[in-house]
């Protein structure tokens, strides 16, 4: 577009120059001959052009691939522009590798029955800071958090069947609440069952699961709150992988520009009421049980 | 810009009468004071490529009434707030236009099939490798060359005069002569290595007459379809060079090896399914079975496939599944031949096995494989194997450097040729001179 309009500016210019300076036109006008037109030819230039936009959701696919998807930087924009999140710029050039966290997520034509799958290879992902596992099993492969022990040639199993007695879990392996034992530590929590792992995430992190109560099931997070889901919501056991995360050393402040982070402002702040100890009540349960199924898909 | 476009004006003044001018400096200087904003974010687009997209506007239901017309702004030729969009037939052009050529869906395309077929392409990369490819071709797999073929090249009467030394001229031609640059990629040097390999052997056609009953052909198209398992699986595209024959290769195992075979268990990996990484298909000809040639070609028998690693730079395969492609394109053409001598009927024993040979190389490994297709009859896990007899990971020689390489102060490499092996090329031409002898 920019360039659209400059050749156009130019073009103008061109057009309109030798007319006027050359002496020729002036002794024209001098004799009161006829002008051409060159008003007409300089109409000014095209200034409400609409900007061509070059934003693709790389996002939104319909098809689950294990390809690497690259992305764009927003630099905390949002799509008006506005700065939404301060901090965030520059940094080494990442690609998307798409999770599936829903680990209870049926082969098409073998449903309702557990499956196993067999880990392909654990490796570091950068859009986290969990390590991930590419695993196979059936004709597909998808990436998941890898849990802390994984290694190329596991195999996980994967249920959805919540039994009279609890199950012996191996690490790896994804059950309902419903089915473990109390006081397994466990990863990738849903919330809701059927929507995908939101709690419990991060590298080195893990749940406990402190009890079971008529349907429900009580998970204690890694802040220590806690919060009560249905049984039916599907837990990884274990703890997930990069235990070794928050011991890493940054070194230097250009590391952090590395991670696409970028310092905060330096402006002198008084210190408010975040600062210094408090001791405050542990925060009530959270509870997850009462909210509308999400229609099924 | 704005600046020079006035100027030009008033050196124009003299031109125009003094309404006219009055009016076109007042409105181009309006017109440049606000457009200079707008003008300058033209030139910066950097900030709309990287900013964050807009969200996906919902798709909103319309809601039709039988019996009530909308009001529409179709008639008015511009959007009007609170007036429906105008819905329009979809318009198809009278005449055919490939540009906009829009292909049918899948369901309604004249070879769709309701059940699924999986395909093996040059390019698939399937994950277990070997073991796959050993279980979708029922095959039982035995390490090594057949001891009578190593014997060929062992006798001295089927050795090339001078051969070590041309040999060694021969990669020392592919790696460090052919090329004005420094040194030469590996997709050209493990080519042109290929082939002065295949130059040498053929100065064997003096002694060795029935070396000339055969032909290169590259690029050709192989066809193949077989079951497995209830499973339909194809092996379609074009694979390295071939060298054909006008005789079939002689079987390398004898009937009692053969019936053996059938105590074989083929090797399963469990939770993965035989067929993942095979592309799966639901339009396709279900009796798509051609070796690429006509059935009256001079040269019908394929005998040794070979492949290059780099061959393909779209395609990157790690040497297990380089491995597994070899295999299944040997296993695809000698299955696409019997089918031509035997019919497209499942087979339990083949009076005359079908035997394809196999060369891979990267330049400095080379993989050999001999292929011999005993049954057709592919459904069940038991019966008659296939057999393959696989040379994995064979060096040619260790290094070849157009520089030392210096570690310390040391020389660890030195430059040229190290670490020849005169094994491998006799491996090699055992397998050319197979059938010849």
């Amino acid at each position: 577009m920019a360039v659209s309009c400059l050749t156009r500016a130019l073009r103008s210019l061109t057009v309109s120059q030798p007319t006027f300076l050359s002496s020729q036109a002036v002794a024209q006008t001098k004799l009161g001959t006829h002008v051409p037109s060159t008003v007409g030819q300089c109409r000014g230039f095209l200034t409400t052009a609409s900007l061509e936009q070059n934003r693709t959701y790389w996002k939104q696919r319909e098809k689950y691939t294990i390809r690497p998807i690259g992305m764009k930087k927003t630099g905390g924009r949002d799509h008006s522009g506005k700065i939404q999140t301060h901090g965030i710029g520059g940094g080494h050039k990442q690609r998307y590798r798409w999770i599936d966290f829903q680990r209870l997520h049926y082969e098409s034509e073998k449903e309702a029955k557990p499956f196993e799958e067999k880990v392909v290879e654990v490796r570091y992902d950068p859009c986290r800071s969990a390590d991930i596992a590419l695993v196979a099993g059936g004709n597909r492969k998808r990436w998941i958090i890898a849990t802390e022990n994984m290694q190329a040639g596991d195999i996980i199993k994967t249920s959805g069947v919540i039994g009279r007695m609890a199950v012996s879990a191996n690490e790896g392996d994804a059950y309902p609440l419903g089915a473990l034992s109390v006081g397994t530590l466990v990863n990738n929590l849903e919330i809701q069952p059927g929507k995908g792992a939101e709690y419990i995430r991060a590298a080195g992190t893990s749940g406990v699961l402190l009890r079971k109560v008529n349907g429900t099931a009580i998970v204690q997070l890694p802040s220590k709150q806690q919060v009560q889901v249905l049984e039916t919501c599907v837990a990884t056991v274990g703890r997930v992988s990069n235990v070794d995360h928050n011991k890493r050393i940054i070194g230097k402040a250009g590391r952090n520009r590395w991670l696409g982070i970028r310092p905060s402002s330096g402006l002198w702040k008084r210190k408010g009421g975040w600062a210094g100890r408090k001791i405050k009540p542990l925060p009530p349960m959270k509870s997850y049980i009462n909210l509308p199924a999400i229609s099924a898909k | 810009m704005f600046p020079e476009t006035l100027r030009c004006f008033k050196t124009a003044a003299p031109l125009f009468s003094q309404t006219g001018l009055l009016n076109g400096s007042r409105r181009m200087s309006t017109h440049g004071k606000s457009s200079r904003q707008q003008a300058r974010r033209h030139f910066s687009v950097s900030c709309c490529h990287t900013a964050k997209a807009r969200p996906v506007r919902k798709h909103r239901e319309t809601v039709t009434i039988p019996g009530l017309e909308m009001v529409t702004y179709g008639e008015r030729m511009h959007f009007v707030p609170g007036l429906a969009k105008p819905a329009n037939p979809h318009w198809e052009r009278d005449y055919k236009d490939p540009r906009f050529y829009r292909s049918p869906p899948v369901h309604e395309m004249p070879l769709y099939k309701e059940k699924p077929c999986y395909v093996f392409n040059q390019r698939s990369n399937v994950l277990e490798g070997v073991r796959q490819a050993l279980w979708l071709t029922k095959t039982k797999v035995i390490s090594g060359l057949p001891p009578q073929l190593l014997a060929l090249a062992e006798n001295p009467a089927n050795q090339i005069p001078d051969q070590d030394e041309r040999v060694q001229n021969a990669i020392k031609h592919a790696r460090f002569w052919d090329t004005t640059e420094d040194r030469p990629g590996k997709e050209k040097y493990s080519n042109t290595l290929l082939m002065n390999l295949l130059h040498l052997c053929a100065t064997l056609q003096s002694s060795h007459p029935a070396i000339g009953r055969r032909i290169f052909a590259e690029k050709y198209s192989l066809a193949a379809t077989w079951k497995r398992d209830e499973d339909l699986i194809q092996i379609r595209g074009q694979n390295g060079l071939l060298h054909s024959c006008m005789d079939p290769l002689p079987e390398v195992s004898q009937k009692q090896e053969v019936a053996d075979t059938a105590d074989h268990v083929l090797e399963t990996f469990y939770p993965v399914s035989p067929t993942i990484d095979l592309q799966k298909v639901y339009v396709y000809k279900e009796e798509a079975n051609c070796s690429g040639f006509r059935t009256d070609s001079t040269y019908p028998h394929a005998h040794t496939l070979y492949f290059v690693e780099g061959a393909d730079a779209r395609c990157k395969l790690q040497p297990e599944q380089f491995r597994a492609k070899m295999l299944m394109f040997s296993f695809g053409n000698a299955l696409a031949r019997a089918y031509t001598l035997y019919g497209t009927q499942p087979q339990r024993l083949l009076d005359r096995p079908v035997t394809v040979q196999a060369v891979g190389t990267n330049g400095r490994i080379f993989q050999l494989m001999v292929f011999q297709l005993n049954t057709t009859d592919l459904s069940g896990n038991d019966g008659i194997k296939n057999q393959v007899w696989l040379d994995k990971d064979v060096e040619l020689y260790d290094f070849a450097k157009v520089r030392p390489l210096i570690k310390k102060k040391q020389v660890k490499v030195p430059a040229g040729l190290v670490g020849y092996k005169p094994e491998t090329f006799s491996k090699f031409l055992a397998l050319y001179l197979h059938g010849a002898v």
